[in-house]
């Protein structure tokens, strides 16, 4: 399923994902209306862009994470802030990608997605770095924020370096698996941390109110 | 005028009618041996009545009628005062029973219509004072105390009344420009995305059909990112300006092509301007050092990330790297290019530069530099 405000944009992603065998089961350029589809459709995996009219591309990322099951989300986007990007892929989306990756790139992120791996671009890795990083500085040392272990760190620190899994799995004599898992790890620490907040935030407002 | 900056005006004017209504009837009341006093209570009724209604028309409608009729009211109970007086009025100086309440129009006037408007009134009202106080010939030695004061009331309200007026046009416009600003920016904003959205695909396209569709494909990529860095905006982030702290991750990013990737956090790094600048220097000449040692084509990154105190930024390319020792020789041998530029640069904001090359993964140069010198 292919969300984008552009329609040259969208015509243009879901040929190359047809080209490519895939079944694009929806397009759509708003947001609200994607959260429906996806409801009704179930796609396997959602290319999102982050700037659409109505609602945010977070606020779509974070909605269709509630969806069951929640499909697997891969952020494309031209323009958007930093911030956005890494919200989203807080919120649940597992890659991000700038629009002017090349098709290459592009279907090789979207076949990762697909199965479930994360696509670290050098510029997410830097994002989630920072994260981890603020993270660390505002919460207390005994608090259960989450942290990454020094070998977590060094491999997110060469993903956003440019190195690939390989060169990286090299330099640090580990097995190409090892690296992803680490890479995957990384990821799924800062979702659940984003999802316990948000739990506790409703349950918080929940007491309050009760 | 505007209305907002004018009301405190016309309610001071009345302030000042209502006090010196009160001062006229004391005047009158401590006065003895008047002729007509019944007629003088009956002035100080007519000045009151036309207080309360000057209070309300100017607050509602001011016009030239009104300033007109206002002044015929006040020359009307200014020149009733000889039939008042009687013997006693005269160049002995004895107060008409106005007294200071002859001012109000002259503010009024002033406000309205400005220096000339004010000093007008205050010369129609003087010459009239001064008539009734005898001076018939213009004689020159009745005292010309008040209608100095007045002149000089109506010269100075007027100045002040236009400046606060022109104060308030000036402040209007400013926040209109500002609101036309922010308007721009925000559809600005939504034009840049859509025309970044077309270079991106253009370059797209253009890459897989190659040839000259590939050229142009490049060129439209490259304008992608100087036109996403162009609206990702300044390094100067809101409430920090003050401070003279500035993004070095917004700087850095401003180095960012179709061949060199910028990676930061998405929260501001923030270093004193003076520092950050030199950081975004010693990036800028590493990244041309790569280009000029490994060819146009050669892919770059860049990371900054942000630690206790420092701040590190490390700069990565897939080039060929460097021979161990070679770069340990050259500086040995004075030919210091690169690590003369960098290392000088960091080292002179108390920071260190690490080169490290790994056979098949290019070189990377790691700068760190403390947040404060």
């Amino acid at each position: 399923m292919v969300v984008d405000d552009h329609p040259m944009w969208r015509d243009s992603v879901a040929r190359d994902l047809e080209e490519a065998r895939y079944e694009v089961v929806a397009t759509t350029g708003e947001g609200r209306q994607a959260l429906r589809i996806a409801a009704a459709v179930r796609p396997d995996v959602v290319i999102l862009d982050l700037r659409l009219p109505d609602l945010s591309g977070v606020e779509v990322a974070r909605g269709l994470a509630a969806c069951l099951p929640a499909p697997r989300v891969l952020v494309l986007s031209a323009s958007a802030e930093q911030e956005d990007v890494l919200e989203a892929v807080k919120a649940g989306a597992s890659g991000y990608l700038v629009k002017s990756a090349s098709r290459e790139e592009f279907l090789d992120a979207v076949r990762r997605t697909a199965e479930g791996e994360p696509v670290f671009t050098p510029g997410l890795a830097g994002l989630v770095l920072g994260e981890y990083r603020r993270l660390a500085v505002q919460t207390s040392p005994d608090d259960d924020g989450p942290r990454l272990t020094d070998r977590e760190t060094e491999v997110l620190r060469l993903v956003a370096k440019g190195l690939s899994y390989k060169q990286i799995a090299e330099r640090l004599v580990l097995s190409h698996r090892t690296v992803q898992n680490h890479v995957q790890n990384t990821l799924n620490k800062l979702q659940l941390h984003n999802r316990v907040d948000l739990v506790r935030y409703a349950i918080e407002r929940g007491l309050d109110e009760g | 005028m505007g209305r907002s900056i004018e009301m405190p005006f016309w309610r001071a004017i009345t302030v000042y009618r209502v006090a010196s209504l009160a001062y006229a009837a004391l005047v009158l009341a401590g006065a003895g041996g008047y002729q007509r006093p019944v007629i003088g209570w009956l002035v100080i009724g007519v000045m009151a009545l036309w207080t309360a209604a000057t209070a309300f028309a100017y607050s509602v409608a001011r016009s030239r009628t009104l300033l007109v009729i206002d002044m015929l009211v006040t020359l009307g109970c200014l020149l009733a005062s000889p039939y008042v007086q009687g013997a006693d009025a005269g160049p002995a100086g004895v107060m008409p029973v106005p007294a200071t309440w002859i001012g109000g129009p002259v503010l009024a006037w002033a406000v309205y219509g400005g220096r000339r408007a004010g000093v007008l009134a205050a010369v129609l009202l003087s010459v009239a004072d001064l008539w009734l106080r005898g001076a018939r010939g213009f004689d020159l030695s009745v005292p010309l105390n008040g209608a100095v004061l007045l002149i000089l009331a109506g010269a100075v309200v007027g100045h002040v009344a236009r400046l606060t007026e022109q104060a308030e046009e000036r402040l209007q416009r400013a926040v209109e420009l500002e609101a036309a600003g922010r308007e721009r920016q925000r559809l600005a904003r939504g034009i840049h995305d859509s025309v970044l959205q077309v270079l991106a695909l253009v370059q797209r396209r253009g890459l897989e059909i190659g040839g000259e569709a590939a050229e142009l494909g490049r060129l439209a990529g490259e304008q992608e990112a100087a036109l996403r860095e162009m609206v990702r905006g300044e390094p100067v982030v809101p409430g920090y300006e003050g401070a003279g702290l500035v993004d070095v991750g917004a700087l850095l990013r401003r180095h960012g092509s179709t061949a060199v990737t910028v990676s930061t956090p998405a929260t501001p790094v923030l270093l004193p301007a003076g520092r950050a600048r030199e950081v975004a220097a010693a990036v800028g000449a590493a990244l041309d050092n790569v280009r000029r040692h490994c060819g146009e084509d050669t892919r770059a990154w860049v990371l900054a990330e942000e630690g206790p105190g420092s701040v590190t930024v490390t700069i990565r390319d897939d080039g060929p790297g460097i021979p161990a020792g070679r770069l340990a020789e050259a500086e040995a041998e004075g030919r210091l290019g690169v690590a003369q530029s960098i290392r000088g640069r960091v080292a002179g904001l108390g920071g260190t530069a690490c080169f490290i090359s790994v056979p098949g993964q290019g070189t990377e140069v790691e700068l760190t530099v403390p947040t404060a010198g």
